[in-house]
């Protein structure tokens, strides 16, 4: 699924168990890692590395560390895209503090713009647990049923005891024709006659993908994309979150006027593997 | 000035029966699938001096006309209404959906907007004398105006025709809504410059001092009030008592925003509006809210003031057809040529882009706002009013038959009876799931000239993941494919082929479905029709035992 994988290494408190999270995901997936260092290099912070490394459970002569030297974010995705990365690990905060949330740490940095596919775990451990429930946000393209697969090979390699499809639809000025029927009740019905619609595609959708051997579950939902999908996998108690990349580098004004991705990204619900 | 008891009761009465036939018109207008809107300006027309004042003159006067006490409060209701009616076009302006409906939406807004009001402001700049302006120092203020009233686009009768032809909750519907709320965002904002330049409002500051206001305004509202506002509505949802609390708190934040326009130099209105927008961005604001807030307005202050315009102008003698043709004339083509430009240059195709013009042209109450502010403010006499009237009329009841038209062939709303052609339903001898598959691609090649072996690799690809015998002597084979229009077509077995379905029955209907590759959910859709269609035992087997393809195409439309 994943050839390479990326992972930038730091001395961080959280370095050791994000190795130890990499070391897993590259076992399952059988991939190359490649581990990417931003700052000068010398040779006491390349043993430094190695000798953290290896506490991360990777064998020595199977380290691979790129360096470069700038902003964090940029040299990390330009290395990605040098070294054909295809999966980058990062660690994140579930929340950042208002400033800098608006500035950009490197992890979202990294998740505005990601050159590649991105796993971002909130929590990484020192012993990594599974994923038990994976959502995956849905808008039943082409490139979502790419996710439901990522989902699915990894829902069953983690042995998840569901995989739940999120739809998030919203109709954007449906209020404003209570104005001309004077009647919420027409609204309601035509919100209820939508949702079965959404319910009705969504079944046929997890028919058309026939994924054996665990629960897939479809929910739909209505309310602004990204939000709904945000408070869904809180309530869902999702570990894992799924969803497309986005589509062009998000910037200072999508921080302002929120939508979709930055929702989540504001406060993540849980880890999230953006998938390019 | 007091209001006597005298003066109170005449005033009740005149609003209670500014509401009765408000409603009675209305709803006549509902009956006949029509806007409201136009049924309560219409209950103006007919109280008013056009029709009751010149019937019966003593009983208007006593009713309508009887007093300045009583003419102050109605103004002043009035007014409260029009700001009202602004907050709550604010809500509903999602400037996230703007945003994300990207570059179509960008270039049928913005060519939407330019190009009416250049056509408008160089009608009114170089022929005033046409729509009956003399006064050479309101040439250019007024050319301005012209401009803005043919750029405007409605938002609620927009949604409703949306609602109407059921294509609300599809791209086009979304990209149609986008492009009238950034319409109305910019429209307002320059209307508001347009009366401040009259110099009606405010305390005479100068223009300098009022725009760099104005643009404070929108800048602190647009990305602190938004946020301020996002924090507040949970806890004034979930602490105070619903929804008395929330309405209040959306009510006061409207009127202070008015008050502060109003202050600065530039129409409450545009206050209300950018409060209303801050408060509407909320991810927190529950619908039902909207929706009560549309209602609380919209029943009770809306008609009030689209009564009161046909209470304060006669339509008749102030009817002039030259200055009604030249508004629709411009209207028509300032709109549906600029969106439609624009909605073609951002990537849609022909029909749909006119659809998007003639969708974009429907002026309703934003425009009679607009005109009533603009008489009121002495900028235009009433013969350019009712032009606009009747302009905001004629755009709004033709939006939806033109849009219907264009849309005919619009994916989002084909259904699966629509697709059933005679040609393509046939009798077959097939005895085996792969030869009668290749039977219909061959027939739909055919017709369509479509690649025969392309098609055959996807649907058996499709096929292979799991069977698409759905039960109930169905299967339906289908598949995504690199084509523009969906294609339909289906083989009866009398015999019976066995598809691996699910019920074990063999399949008798075989319907091979092809969709665009980029329409992923059109295929979703239709698949869930055809198979709701096949849940009646009895009607199926009446369907398979048809006796001619006339009879099946009829027997299957009944489902």
């Amino acid at each position: 699924m994943f050839k390479k994988i990326g992972l930038a290494v730091t001395f961080s408190p959280n370095s050791k168990a994000l190795l130890k999270e990499t070391k897993l995901y590259s076992d399952q997936f059988s991939s190359e890692v490649i581990f990417i260092h931003v700052g000068s290099k010398s040779d006491s912070i390349e043993e430094r590395l190695k000798e953290l490394i290896v506490s991360g459970g990777f064998a020595p002569e199977s380290i691979n560390i790129v360096w470069g030297q700038g902003d964090p974010a940029k040299v990390i995705n330009k290395k990605c895209e040098e070294n054909n990365i295809d999966l980058l690990i990062a660690g994140a905060l579930e929340k950042e503090k208002v400033i800098k949330y608006y500035i950009g740490s490197v992890a979202r940095k990294l998740m505005r713009d990601p050159v590649c596919s991105l796993f971002v775990l909130t929590e990484p451990s020192l012993e990594p647990k599974p994923f038990k429930k994976i959502s995956v946000q849905i808008d039943y393209s082409y490139e979502s049923e790419i996710l439901v697969n990522i989902a699915y090979q990894l829902a069953i390699k983690e042995k998840a005891s569901e995989i739940c499809l999120i739809r998030e639809y919203e109709v954007p000025g449906l209020a404003i024709t209570v104005y001309d029927t004077g009647s919420t009740d027409e609204t309601e019905k035509i919100r209820k006659k939508w949702h079965s619609e959404e319910k009705e595609k969504m079944d046929v959708f997890i028919n058309e993908l026939n994924l054996t051997g665990i629960k897939v579950r479809g929910v739909c939902l209505y309310g602004k994309e990204g939000w709904e999908a945000s408070n869904f996998v809180k309530e869902n108690n999702s570990d894992l979150l799924i969803m497309s990349a986005p589509s062009k580098k998000l910037s200072f004004i999508d921080r302002f006027f929120q939508h979709n991705e930055e929702f989540i990204f504001k406060e993540l619900p849980c880890s999230i593997l953006l998938i390019k | 000035m007091n209001l006597t008891p005298e003066d109170i009761t005449r005033f009740l009465i005149a609003i209670s029966v500014m509401l009765f036939a408000a409603k009675v018109f209305g709803e006549l207008l509902r009956l006949i699938k029509q806007p409201s809107v136009v049924g309560e300006i219409l209950a103006g027309i007919i109280l008013g001096p056009t029709v009751f004042g010149s019937i019966a003159p003593d009983m208007f006067n006593t009713i309508f006309a009887n007093s300045k006490s009583t003419d102050i409060a109605i103004d002043g209701i009035t007014n409260l209404a029009v700001i009202m009616l602004l907050l709550v076009s604010g809500l509903e302006v999602n400037l996230s959906l703007v945003f994300k409906q990207g570059k179509t939406a960008l270039y049928t807004s913005v060519i939407g907007m330019v190009f009416p009001f250049a056509i408008g402001f160089l009608a009114a700049y170089y022929f005033p004398e046409f729509l009956g302006i003399k006064d050479s120092a309101l040439r250019l203020i007024f050319a301005l105006f012209v401009g803005t009233a043919l750029s405007i686009t409605a938002l609620p009768v927009v949604a409703r025709t949306l609602m109407d032809l059921n294509i609300f909750k599809t791209q086009i519907g979304f990209l149609i809504i986008a492009s009238a709320m950034f319409n109305d965002l910019i429209g307002w904002l320059v209307f508001s410059f347009i009366l401040g330049m009259l110099g009606q409002s405010g305390h005479g500051f100068d223009i300098s001092v009022i725009i760099t206001s104005t643009l404070v305004f929108i800048a602190f509202m647009l990305l602190v009030g938004r946020k301020i506002f996002n924090k507040i509505i949970p806890f004034i949802q979930n602490k105070t008592s619903y929804p008395g609390g929330i309405l209040n708190f959306i009510f006061i934040l409207g009127f202070l925003g008015a008050a502060l326009t109003e202050y600065i130099g530039i129409h409450a209105i545009f206050g209300a509006f950018i409060v209303g927008i801050a408060i509407g961005d909320s991810a927190h604001l529950k619908e039902q809210t909207r929706e009560m807030v549309q209602q609380f307005v919209t029943n009770i202050f809306a008609p009030l003031f689209f009564v009161s315009i046909g209470l304060r102008v006669n339509f008749i003698t102030s009817f002039d057809f030259m200055i009604v043709l030249i508004f629709v004339v411009l209207a028509f083509a300032g709109k549906v040529i600029g969106c439609g430009l624009g909605a073609y240059w951002g990537g849609m195709k022909k029909d749909e882009a006119l659809a998007i013009g003639f969708g974009m042209n429907s002026r309703g109450a934003m425009e009679i706002v607009l005109g009533i502010l603009a008489l009121q403010a002495g900028l235009i006499h009433e013969r350019v009013f009712v032009a606009l009237v009747i302009m905001a009329l004629v755009t709004s009841l033709s939006s939806a038959p033109f849009m219907n038209y264009f849309l005919k062939r619009f994916k989002d709303s084909i259904n699966v009876n629509s697709l059933l052609k005679p040609d393509l339903v046939f009798y077959t001898n097939s005895d085996s799931k792969e030869s009668v598959i290749e039977e219909l691609i061959r027939k739909l090649s055919e017709k369509y000239k479509l690649d025969y072996s392309y098609i055959k690799s996807e649907v058996m690809k499709r096929e292979s993941i799991i069977s698409t015998g759905l039960g109930n002597h169905l299967a339906l084979p289908h598949a995504k494919i690199k084509i523009s229009e969906v294609h339909f077509a289906v083989a009866i077995s009398k015999e019976g082929i066995e598809f691996d379905s699910l019920d074990d029955k063999p399949a008798k209907i075989i319907i091979l479905l092809l969709t665009p590759f980029d329409h992923p959910e059109l295929q979703l859709r239709l698949i869930s029709e055809i198979s709701k269609k096949f849940k009646d035992e009895d009607a199926i087997k009446e369907l398979i035992d048809s006796d001619n393809i006339s009879k099946f195409i009829t027997n299957f439309k009944s489902l």
